[in-house]
């Protein structure tokens, strides 16, 4: 599993190093997205919805999105 | 940094108005209108045709009225008064004050879904129901209260045109949304019988302190214009929302609109996906536009727009615009190529 390590970053870059990570991974993969920031989940849930991926809150500071 | 050419923002210059009578009123409101001098005379008959004005107005009864020096003041007022004994609700996307007055009583937070759109609980006699007849961020309308039981205390302090429901027992205004001058509330109570006064107080006087005259008159004197070019300019509003709105999905692109397509058409709010909130306020502002955002980055307490967040929309990259009656089709022009610009240019880096 291929993993973003957005660890100490503030919003929205979680999210732009996401996005970047998704561009160079192949339909069905399963990335995992590490941030401490507070926004990330309701910006993940929020991206989700916009680009069409499916993604789930494992803890605090770890998230999966299915590319 | 450049001359701001267009205000887009929450608050704004004072309305011209208003402007042009407030040093007037200050010269004639420096007496105790309470005193029986010739001076106080004039200033409580001047008050008391502020108060008639805000009356009609508003639409609510002139002894209903009682003048804030602190707006902030009447979310403590309106949350705290009424009987302790009940419940009290609140929508998830209400404004922070209104969650920062409640203290001592059972607190339900309402969720929204994702047009901000909740369901008004039947509630019981003692339970109260606070409301915001517009969203100050979103412009979302609140759904009809009328058939709510218990005390409704309407938070109507981002737009002097929200419907009041007839139901209603308190309900407050802030000077600033018809370009009033700031530092004035107007806090309205229905009916004395159910309600007790939640601040230390040894009379009969729901504000013991009052607020400035001068203020009350030239802020009577804004509404009245603001009203009238409220109404006046609904339909190019509207037209100029349903253009940012086509303008930012077509031409800008990865945007998240929070605003429902039915909200106040003064008020939007939408997000750009992989844009920095701070940046983009911070470059518009040297371009000339002065624009407001919810997301984390330039919130003072460095927490993304609860709003937003109880929406489910997207918190970064977020921008909130006010439209007035003089905003001309040239500053939104200007506006939306400016942002188009620097969304592209945020973006480039991706």
């Amino acid at each position: 599993m291929k993993v973003v390590d957005a660890r100490g970053k503030l919003c929205p870059q979680p999210i732009i190093d996401l996005a970047v990570e998704v561009r160079n991974s192949n339909s069905g993969e399963i990335l995992q997205l590490l941030s401490d920031d507070p926004a990330t989940w309701a910006d993940l849930q929020a991206w989700s919805r916009m680009t069409g991926h499916l993604s789930r809150q494992v803890n605090s500071a770890t998230f999966e999105v299915e590319v | 940094m450049g001359s701001v050419t267009a205000i887009f923002t929450a608050e704004n210059r004072i309305h011209p108005a208003a402007e042009a009578i407030l040093q007037e009123a200050i010269s004639q409101g420096w007496s105790d209108p309470t005193k029986l001098h010739h001076s106080s005379r004039r200033l409580a008959q001047l008050l008391s045709e502020a108060q008639a004005s805000f009356s009609r107005s508003l639409q609510i009864p002139a002894e209903s009225i009682h003048f804030l020096g602190e707006p902030t003041l009447g979310f403590h007022l309106g949350a705290n008064g009424f009987a302790s004994s009940g419940e009290t609700y609140l929508p998830a996307t209400s404004r922070q004050e209104a969650f920062a007055a409640i203290s001592s009583r059972q607190t339900q937070t309402l969720p929204v879904d994702i047009q901000g759109e909740w369901a008004v609980p039947a509630g019981e006699r003692e339970d109260l129901l606070i409301i915001q007849t517009v969203n100050l961020e979103t412009g979302a309308i609140c759904p009809d209260a009328s058939h709510f039981q218990g005390d409704l205390f309407v938070d109507s302090t981002s737009d002097p045109l929200g419907k009041i429901p007839k139901n209603w027992s308190a309900a407050l205004w802030d000077s600033v949304s018809w370009q009033g001058p700031r530092g004035l509330g107007i806090f309205a109570l229905k009916d004395h019988t159910r309600w007790t006064n939640p601040l230390p107080h040894n009379d009969h006087r729901v504000v013991p302190g009052g607020a400035n005259p001068a203020l009350v008159i030239a802020s009577a004197v804004a509404l009245e214009a603001s009203i009238a070019e409220r109404r006046t300019s609904q339909d190019k509003l509207q037209e100029f929302n349903s253009y940012i709105r086509s303008y930012i999905t077509s031409e800008i692109g990865d945007v998240d609109i929070a605003s429902p397509i039915n909200a106040a058409p003064h008020l939007l709010s939408f997000s750009f996906l992989y844009v920095q909130a701070e940046q983009l306020v911070d470059d518009m502002e040297k371009r000339g536009f002065s624009i407001d955002s919810g997301s984390a980055c330039i919130s003072a307490n460095i927490e993304a727009s609860h709003v937003l967040a109880a929406m489910g929309r997207l918190t970064h990259g977020n921008i909130r615009l006010r439209l007035y009656p003089s905003t001309t089709r040239e500053d939104i022009e200007g506006l939306l190529i400016n942002l188009k610009d620097l969304v592209e240019d945020q973006r480039r880096s991706l």
